[in-house]
């Protein structure tokens, strides 16, 4: 008899936590649209004028208003988070996927909004010309400054490899302390393992652009920021690789080579590295050929190499030139993928 | 004289499951004690218990006179050393020659450096290619072991663990892969060390026609107890239902 009580006194608390989910869903729908029905339908739709800045004291306003509407929505059972896990029928049911509707909706105008979407400034006559001009601009390259490009592309070339090769010992190292089944058998070795998945995940959310604007202001303008952005992150993806790889090796090596009495180290070294060498490689290049497209991207906020020319040509408007660029920096990318391609095929 | 001595031993995974349930044995010194009963019964957990691949609940293990039950890092490792295993899928080193993979059955008792930097002493490779001409593969250490037969790869297992000069030898199911023939002269091999070096052997294994021509004793585990010990003839109709289950029937590996 206990029993049964505990469990449905389980059950019931279950009920109210997912009561309180919902309602607390309904209030932050209700404000999310009363924000939206205000700034952008009121002042964007209906009076053609951006609204006014906001202004933070604004905003108990549209929780009590939105929020406050929703909640009694939500006690009436025909509240959008009601729709979730309930099924209400006739009107309450129109009610709820109407606001659903209103909800999605005005979620797409904003964005249209907020990115200034125009099909006019598309495909109106001026912007086709400008189109023209860059199109015919960079099919006619200016070849006088392809070697200075050139040097420019292999200066990104040797960056996105240094980058690469500085990586790996150190992603190396780390990937067999992120390493899930290496690290379960010792209660430090787990707490060193969750700090190294956080630092590589936390490290890996910063992508390398922000990575290069922080390293430009760090030292400098320059091909070392943009090394230096390059690796930090790619230290870090590729020790998620590298672990992951480690995390799906045959185990029975390791316990093979456990049971003849040796060393940890000497464990790791006979019966974990030789399984993962090949695909370590792999990635390894495959990381190398995805530097080198960053790379160009790096060099536009100042990261050196090609991406730094071409954003001082495109700066001038010197569209003949910005074509030569665009061409030799395709063409590596080209070249660069057809041969990690070949090479990672024959590691597999 | 008693080489292993099992008291009360428990294992209870860490997801609750109760592996062994208060194993009581004793080994011989010079026994080939056969571990018999239906997969999941508790075999393998035992034979990973005896050499501390994983960590007994409680209970003891008494190897050589010396409780072994608690030890840890330098003096674990001695004690593993002298314990060579052998495994159903044979578990070496792919990518690596027949010669190197023997060769790691030593790295109990070498030093760090040396192994990690590729050099092995030229008395242990010496000592290697004898195991290896015992095994009959003297003329493959050059190959890589994923190159061999299955028969072959756990002939090089066999050798590798021989290079711990091992006072036990735990084999855990080896024939389990292997073709019947194949099967046989593997377990020929072990008996040979067992008969010719006086290594203990215990060993896990699935046909009773196995175990009535290679063991001098047997285990029966069912359900993590020990249900059955005694002789390979005293095992019965009677008993062979008891630990195989009513619906069983014996199937022959000639
Ligand atoms: N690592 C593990 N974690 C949890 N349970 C396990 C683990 N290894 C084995 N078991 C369980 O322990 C029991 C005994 O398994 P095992 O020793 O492998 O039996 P056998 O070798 O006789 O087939 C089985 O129920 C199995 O599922
Ligand atoms: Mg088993």
């Amino acid at each position: 008899m206990p029993k049964k009580s505990k469990s449905n006194k389980g059950e019931r608390i279950r009920r109210t936590l997912r009561q309180w989910q919902a309602r607390l869903i309904d209030v932050l729908l209700g404000t999310y649209l009363a924000l939206l029905l205000h700034r952008i339908w009121y002042y964007h739709v209906i009076l053609g004028t951006p609204p006014p800045p906001f202004d933070v004291g604004d905003f108990p306003l549209y929780l009590i208003i939105g929020g406050g509407i929703f909640l009694v929505l939500n006690f009436l059972k025909a509240s959008p988070a009601t729709l979730i896990h309930a099924h209400p029928e006739g009107r309450r049911r129109s009610i709820a996927v109407h606001l659903w509707w209103w909800i999605g909706i005005s979620t797409i105008l904003t964005g249209w909004i907020v990115t200034r979407v125009s099909v006019f400034d598309l495909f109106s006559t001026e912007g086709l010309q400008g189109a023209r001009r860059i199109f015919s601009a960079i099919f006619s390259p200016d070849l006088s400054i392809l070697w200075q490009g050139l040097t420019a592309i292999v200066e990104t070339i040797y960056l996105a490899m240094m980058a690469t090769l500085f990586a790996i010992p150190i992603a190396f190292i780390l990937s067999f302390l992120a390493a899930r089944n290496l690290m379960q058998h010792h209660p430090v070795a787990r707490l060193i393992y969750s700090l190294t998945r956080l630092l590589i995940n936390f490290t890996r959310s910063i992508e390398p652009l922000i990575w290069a604007i922080i390293f430009t202001v760090w030292v400098g303008i320059g091909p070392f920021a943009g090394m230096l952005a390059l690796w930090v992150h790619t230290v870090a993806s590729l020790t998620k690789l590298y672990s992951e790889q480690i995390e799906n090796i045959n185990p029975g090596p390791i316990e093979a080579i456990e049971a003849t009495g040796a060393r940890w180290i000497h464990v790791l070294w006979f019966a974990v590295v030789p399984q993962v060498l090949n695909p370590f490689m792999s990635f390894t290049i495959y990381r190398w050929d995805i530097n080198v497209r960053m790379a160009t991207v790096i060099g536009l906020v100042g990261g050196g190499g090609i991406g730094t020319l071409l954003m001082q040509y495109q700066g001038l408007a010197l569209w003949h030139q910005v074509g030569t660029l665009v061409i030799l920096i395709a063409l590596v990318v080209w070249v660069m993928d057809y041969l990690s391609a070949r090479i990672r095929a024959a590691l597999a | 004289m008693s080489l292993l001595t099992l008291h009360d031993l428990h294992k209870v995974y860490p997801n609750g499951t109760h592996a062994l349930k208060g194993i009581n044995l004793d080994v011989k010194e010079g026994e080939f004690l056969v571990v018999i009963g239906l997969s999941g019964s508790g075999k393998s957990t035992l034979l990973r218990c005896i050499n501390r691949l994983i960590d007994p609940t409680s209970g003891s293990i008494r190897f050589a006179g010396k409780d072994v039950t608690q030890l840890s890092g330098a003096e674990l490792r001695r004690y593993r050393a002298q314990i060579g295993m052998i495994f159903q899928h044979f578990n070496l080193i792919n990518r690596h020659s027949v010669l190197h993979n023997v060769l790691y059955g030593a790295l109990g008792r070498l030093p760090l450096l040396g192994p990690l930097l590729g050099h092995f002493p030229d008395e242990l490779k010496v000592e290697a290619r004898r195991h290896l001409t015992l095994v009959g593969l003297a003329d493959k250490e050059t190959n890589r072991v994923d190159a061999l037969s299955g028969g072959q790869q756990q002939r090089v297992a066999i050798a590798r663990s021989l290079m711990q000069h091992p006072r036990l030898l735990l084999a855990d199911e080896p024939v389990a892969s292997l073709d019947p023939a194949t099967s046989h002269s593997v377990m020929q091999y072990l008996e040979k060390i067992n008969k010719e070096q006086g290594t203990t052997i215990i060993c896990n294994l699935h046909f009773l026609s196995l175990v009535r021509r290679y063991a001098s004793r047997v285990i029966a585990l069912r359900a993590g107890e020990m249900v059955f010990e005694g002789k390979p003839e005293d095992i019965t109709e009677a008993w062979f239902k008891k630990i195989y289950g009513e619906d069983a029937e014996e199937v022959e590996i000639k």
